[in-house]
């Protein structure tokens, strides 16, 4: 029985859609609390303004983070949300799941908490939404010693790291991205638990540039599969493709009523370089020119696999639109090899390299995307101690002037103006 | 010779009880001692924390450090997220 009349709330139930108050409607049944969520958001659209506080809390003991304390300021009136504390659980890596484990996390999250949940928050957590701060250190411990799991990162905190599933199932991976998205995990756990910068920081690992982690637009470090040698082809195959045998794009468009299967139009054609081109029935790649964007291979998998050396592009500075909006991350460095034989030591110099200038020239609650914009991608090219590529170029330079350093100027800037004046009188 | 961690943390923990601010960023704490790398600052803090001379303010997205006696409640009313 709805505790709260909640007119507003309920227009959102109509429609094909599926509701959110529909949802907590039917958790509320379970468990009473949950009315005051519906509640007091209709007295926020009634009123059009919000009646969440935040703040404060962030960890149980030891932790500095994965908690994100949240309060009402009306809590007479809806004492079920008076503490309504979001709890981040770190997922486990590719977000596989036995039904038991999820089981175990639901019937934990009813004994300490509301019920409910988002599976998964943006950054790739398991977040359980709602409890009580006397509840947290019993959640913690129930988590941590019956499940085995552990809280993920919030504030200024490394956030939890996520990653694609990579060779778990996905032929087209470059690199064992839940081999490094644990083994980053465990490396930087004091970084998880505890805050450790200016603002927030955030890794996530895909196997191609498929990215189905989205990493290049979420991340301030995107590690993103590719290969230095050459795509595999099987001419056999692109045969079988162009006469019809196989499905293009692993049968995603059947049903659909497109033409017959085109190479040029749908493969050639749509190669960002254009390097690709037939000879008589035979697929030929210019691959010194492909920019591996996995965009050929999508269309034809069984005739074309990424090279046979893998390793990872590293992308960095993504971030959402809080300060001069949304941007996707930066190519730094094209290709890397990427290997738990090293114990990803590359991947960590580069990592702590960042870390150590963002940390000393980033702005309190600047991203590092903000702070490589506002520096300018030469000097933070120059910092990472990398040479400029052609690959750093975005488009060509609209800036008639061209800067430079003494060390790059033969003699550097001294010079003898009674030389000078020899060859140009006064 | 450089500062002393100990000498550092006190630094650190004069700072939090006299500024304006009760809550810092981390980023406040690095001039206490200009020589010492932002990360070691960092871990000082959080050491800080640990001892209850300091305690962890968060916004959800920010973590800032306070002086325990300088934070009301846990509901501190700062509106930044
Ligand atoms: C050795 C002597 C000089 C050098 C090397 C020099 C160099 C330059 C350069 C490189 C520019 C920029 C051109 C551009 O951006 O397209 C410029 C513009 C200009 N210079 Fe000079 N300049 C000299 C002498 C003078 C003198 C003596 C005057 C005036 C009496 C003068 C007035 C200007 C003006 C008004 C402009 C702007 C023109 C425009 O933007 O349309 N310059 N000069
Ligand atoms: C208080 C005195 C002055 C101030 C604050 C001033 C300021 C400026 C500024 C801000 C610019 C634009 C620069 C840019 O867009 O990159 C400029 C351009 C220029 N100024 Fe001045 N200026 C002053 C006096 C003078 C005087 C006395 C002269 C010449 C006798 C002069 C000649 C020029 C010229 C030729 C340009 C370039 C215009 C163009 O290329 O379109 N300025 N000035
Ligand atoms: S990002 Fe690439 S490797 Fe990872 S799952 Fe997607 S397609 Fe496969
Ligand atoms: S991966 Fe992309 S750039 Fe490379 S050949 Fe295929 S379509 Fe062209």
């Amino acid at each position: 029985m709805a505790k709260h009349e909640t007119p507003l709330l309920d227009e959102l139930e109509s429609g094909p859609w599926p509701s959110f108050v529909t949802d907590i409607k039917r958790q509320a049944e379970k468990n009473p609390d949950c009315w005051d969520i519906l509640g007091l958001l209709e007295l926020s659209f009634k009123e059009r303004i919000t009646h969440w506080k935040h703040g404060g809390i962030v960890g149980v003991f030891g932790y500095g983070g994965g908690i994100v304390g949240r309060y009402c300021d009306v809590p007479k009136q809806f004492p079920g949300v008076e503490h309504f504390h979001t709890v981040r659980v770190n997922q486990p890596a590719s977000k596989y799941y036995s039904t038991e484990n999820l089981r175990a996390l639901m019937a934990l999250w009813d004994k300490h908490g509301s019920g409910m949940t988002n599976m998964h928050g943006s950054t790739g957590d398991i977040i359980l939404l709602g409890c009580r701060t006397e509840a947290l250190e019993p959640f913690f411990w129930d988590l941590t010693h019956e499940l085995g799991q552990d809280l993920g990162g919030s504030g200024s905190n490394l956030r939890t790291p996520a990653n694609c599933l990579g060779q778990s199932r996905c032929e087209w991976s470059c690199y064992d991205t839940e081999e490094l998205c644990h083994h980053l995990t465990m490396h930087y756990q004091d970084e998880i638990h505890r805050p450790a910068f200016p603002y927030k920081f955030k890794f996530k690992f895909s196997g191609c540039s498929n990215d189905c982690v989205a990493a290049i637009a979420r991340s301030d470090f995107a590690v993103i599969g590719t290969w230095r040698d050459d795509i595999r082809i099987d001419q056999v195959a692109v045969k079988e493709y162009v006469a019809g045998k196989h499905p293009a794009n692993g049968g995603s468009y059947i049903g659909g009523d497109w033409d017959a299967f085109s190479i040029k139009k749908e493969v050639l054609d749509l190669c960002p370089t254009e390097c690709m081109w037939m000879e008589g029935d035979e697929l030929k790649i210019d691959n010194a020119e492909c920019t591996r964007c996995m965009h050929c291979i999508n269309v034809m998998p069984r005739a074309l696999r990424p090279g046979a050396h893998g390793g990872a592009s590293i992308c960095i500075g993504a971030k959402a639109p809080i300060l001069d909006g949304a941007q996707f991350a930066t190519l730094i460095i094209p290709f890397m090899e990427v290997s738990a034989e090293n114990e990803f030591e590359n991947v960590i110099d580069v990592i702590e390299n960042v870390w150590d200038w963002w940390m000393e020239v980033g702005k309190n609650r600047e991203r590092i995307g903000e702070t490589m914009q506002r520096v300018g991608l030469p000097t933070f090219i120059k910092v990472m101690g990398l040479d400029p590529i052609p690959q750093h170029i975005k488009e060509p330079r609209s800036n008639p002037y061209v800067f430079w350093e003494e060390e790059e100027v033969p003699g550097g800037f001294e010079r003898c103006v009674d030389d000078f004046r020899k060859r140009h009188a006064a | 010779m450089g500062m002393s961690d100990e000498e550092i943390q006190a630094a650190m923990i004069e700072k939090a009880t006299k500024s304006p601010k009760a809550q810092l960023y981390i980023k406040d704490f690095y001039k206490c001692d200009p020589d010492t790398k932002p990360r070691m600052i960092k871990n000082l803090a959080n050491d800080l924390v640990k001892k209850g001379e300091l305690m962890f303010w968060s916004s959800g997205s920010t973590t800032m450090y306070a002086r325990p006696d300088r934070i009301k409640n846990e509901e501190g009313d700062s509106g930044v997220n």
